[in-house]
């Protein structure tokens, strides 16, 4: 099957969930990409997408690719971290609003981005989550500096109140000169390309994986009939508790918590229901491998990772009719669409004015392009101050000719120490 | 023995080093900042006066002109004696331990030691600074309580700020002391 705006030959169908440890490969590439990942949501608050921006560049760095990520600071959590396989996370201590999720204040934030980018020599921004500002801000500025730009859409939202209409305007502006968009499923495709009105063309499919190795079935611990419900218990997720005769397991914290704890206590169900509670996203798999059905109710999703852990430990799955389905080879496919847009070059300034302009309606399209338009101008004036000839390059520590493995004669010892960094 | 280069600052400003290697044990490492500019001194204080004299003609009073020249030289004498950091010297003695001076405009002085046995490492470390990102050098140093620990991290040359090429030589000299230091100290 081969699948719209990818390339190359088409995925077999098949129903086993591809393998997406890291560091497994260090394929040569002819083309080494320098991306830079960013967004709101990364550790440490725990979630879909998080797990997707964390899981993501471990891949593309084990297949010799240089990554780094830029996040807002969260609380006491500001400067350069480094995780596993050394990857650069960037907390850039830029001003946070409610939620963990900044205003769009576009401009203070090109000094520090820019002087990211020149360092580490990014070529693409990928951005992830459009409810992100942080991803918007970055997009912005990577168009101006002449960057390939990147989206990855994540959730789904409605489009009949009046909050949605604005968020819909801009992502409209934001994605009218994005390179490429990349979509979870073919229902989240759809949402997208009607919310912003984009070319499918320019959208791709590429659903998320879950490693197959963390969610294994227990062959030892199956009793009948037990139906597991993990999830947040909100309204979106669409979890009412009905009165039957199976034995649940409910997993999850919520709003709607009390509501479902009163019927087990008007019907004298204690116990054939279990409530259990926030669960740790560890140990979902052992709350999982307790039962044999799996039950989704949700009302909205634009793709469910649990519905694919449920099945990958061997649980038969219930679900609500909304979502994609899952595939295989993420990485891979990631990386083609890298490979496309970096060959594409970048629209040039006055292109980009003109795009905004006819495709966004005429008052956001004026104000935005004015905006563009100053953003260029502070980028000017920034090149002179600080010109990019006395940015240092980035030391990079990834890969297997990272600066860190090198066998230097004397560094040896400075390399093993764990490298925290404060912000002054 | 003693050799100098030239190095700069991530402001782009010129830095000069200093290396001078008293024995094996011992090695000094001098970074010359550029002095005050007398473009910057005739800026500031064109600014500083222009202020006054639009404020004169808005309250016509001339003490505002005198208070102008008295703040701008004290502010100028406060600048060079508590601000202006001429030369920075780390002087790193095997046995004995790790020396920084700063040497101010005025003449000033400050030391600070850390005797060697409070030494754990010496590293590059890489920090958001001011819409920048810089890297810098740094002394870690142990922790009485925990063996594996970090009590403090001591920056190193913080007002003259060279570029990762100066550090990176700095770095490799202070780790062949500590290693030498290391060495010595295992043997019996």
């Amino acid at each position: 099957m081969a699948y719209k705006g990818e390339g190359g030959h088409g995925q077999p169908p098949s129903a086993t969930l591809s393998q997406v440890s890291p560091g497994s490969l260090y394929t040569r590439r002819t083309h080494t990409h320098y991306i830079c990942m960013a967004s709101d949501f990364f550790y440490p608050n725990m979630g879909g997408v998080e797990s997707h921006i964390y899981q993501l560049p471990q891949c593309l760095i084990g297949r010799g690719d240089k990554v780094i990520i830029v996040i807002h600071a969260y609380g006491n959590r500001k400067g350069i971290h480094y995780l596993t396989n050394d990857l650069k996370v960037y907390y850039v201590p830029l001003k946070v609003m409610y939620n963990q999720s900044m205003a769009m204040t576009l401009f203070h934030s090109l000094p520090l981005l820019k002087y990211i980018f020149v360092q580490e020599r990014v070529t693409i921004i990928h951005s992830h989550s459009s409810f992100s500002a942080m991803a918007h801000d970055v997009l912005f500025h990577a168009k101006t500096m002449g960057l390939q730009t990147v989206l990855t859409d994540h959730p789904l939202s409605g489009f009949a109140k009046v909050h949605s209409v604005l968020t819909n305007k801009l992502l409209t502006v934001s994605l009218c000169d994005t390179s490429r968009i990349i979509c979870v499923s073919y229902t989240s495709k759809e949402n997208t390309v009607l919310r912003a009105a984009l070319i499918t063309e320019i959208v791709s499919v590429i659903p998320n994986a879950v490693d197959p190795t963390d969610f294994t079935p227990d062959p030892f611990r199956r009793h009948d009939s037990i139906t597991i419900v993990v999830s947040r218990l909100v309204y979106r997720k669409g979890t009412n508790l009905k009165y039957s005769d199976l034995n649940f397991i409910i997993g999850g914290e919520g709003p709607k918590r009390i509501i479902l704890q009163e019927v087990p206590e008007r019907y004298q169900l204690h116990d054939r229901v279990h409530l259990l509670g926030a669960l740790e996203h560890k140990n979902v798999r052992n709350v999982l491998v307790q039962g044999h059905i799996f039950l989704n109710t949700s009302l909205t999703e634009a793709f469910c990772m649990v519905i694919m852990e449920a099945a990958s430990c061997g649980l038969q799955v219930v679900s609500t009719r909304v979502g994609g389905i899952p595939e295989v080879n993420v990485v891979e496919r990631t990386e083609k669409v890298y490979d496309q847009v970096s060959v594409e070059s970048v629209l040039p300034m006055d292109k980009q004015l003109d795009r905004l302009i006819s495709h966004s309606g005429p008052v956001t399209g004026y104000i935005f392009a004015l905006l563009a338009v100053f953003n260029f101008l502070f980028l000017i004036f920034l090149r002179w101050m600080a010109p990019d000839s006395i940015i240092d390059t980035g030391i990079d520590a990834t890969g297997p000719r990272g600066a860190w493995t090198h066998k230097c004669s004397h560094s040896k010892r400075g390399g093993e120490n764990i490298k925290i960094s404060k912000t002054r | 023995m003693e050799d100098e280069r030239s190095f700069s600052d991530i402001c782009g400003g010129r830095l000069a080093l200093q290396r001078r290697y008293y024995s094996p044990s011992c090695r000094e490492f001098c970074l010359s900042c550029p002095r005050l500019s007398l473009r910057s001194l005739t800026a500031v204080t064109c600014t500083v006066w222009l202020a006054a004299y639009g404020l004169f003609t808005l309250c016509e009073n001339s003490m505002i002109l005198s208070a102008a020249i008295f703040i701008t030289l004290l502010g100028l004498l406060g600048y060079l004696h508590f601000v202006k950091i001429d030369q920075e010297t780390l002087l790193i003695i095997d046995s004995l331990g790790i020396q920084m001076t700063s040497s101010y405009a005025s003449g000033k002085e400050s030391t600070t030691f850390i005797e060697m046995g409070k030494v754990k490492d010496i590293v590059i470390n890489e920090a958001i600074y001011m819409q920048k990102v810089i890297y810098y050098l740094c002394i870690l140093l142990k922790d009485p309580v925990e063996p594996h620990g970090i009590s403090q991290v001591v920056p190193v040359f913080q007002s003259a700020k060279p570029r990762l090429d100066c550090l990176i030589e700095v770095y490799r000299s202070c780790q062949e002391i500590l290693a030498h230091q290391k060495a010595t100290s295992t043997s019996p």
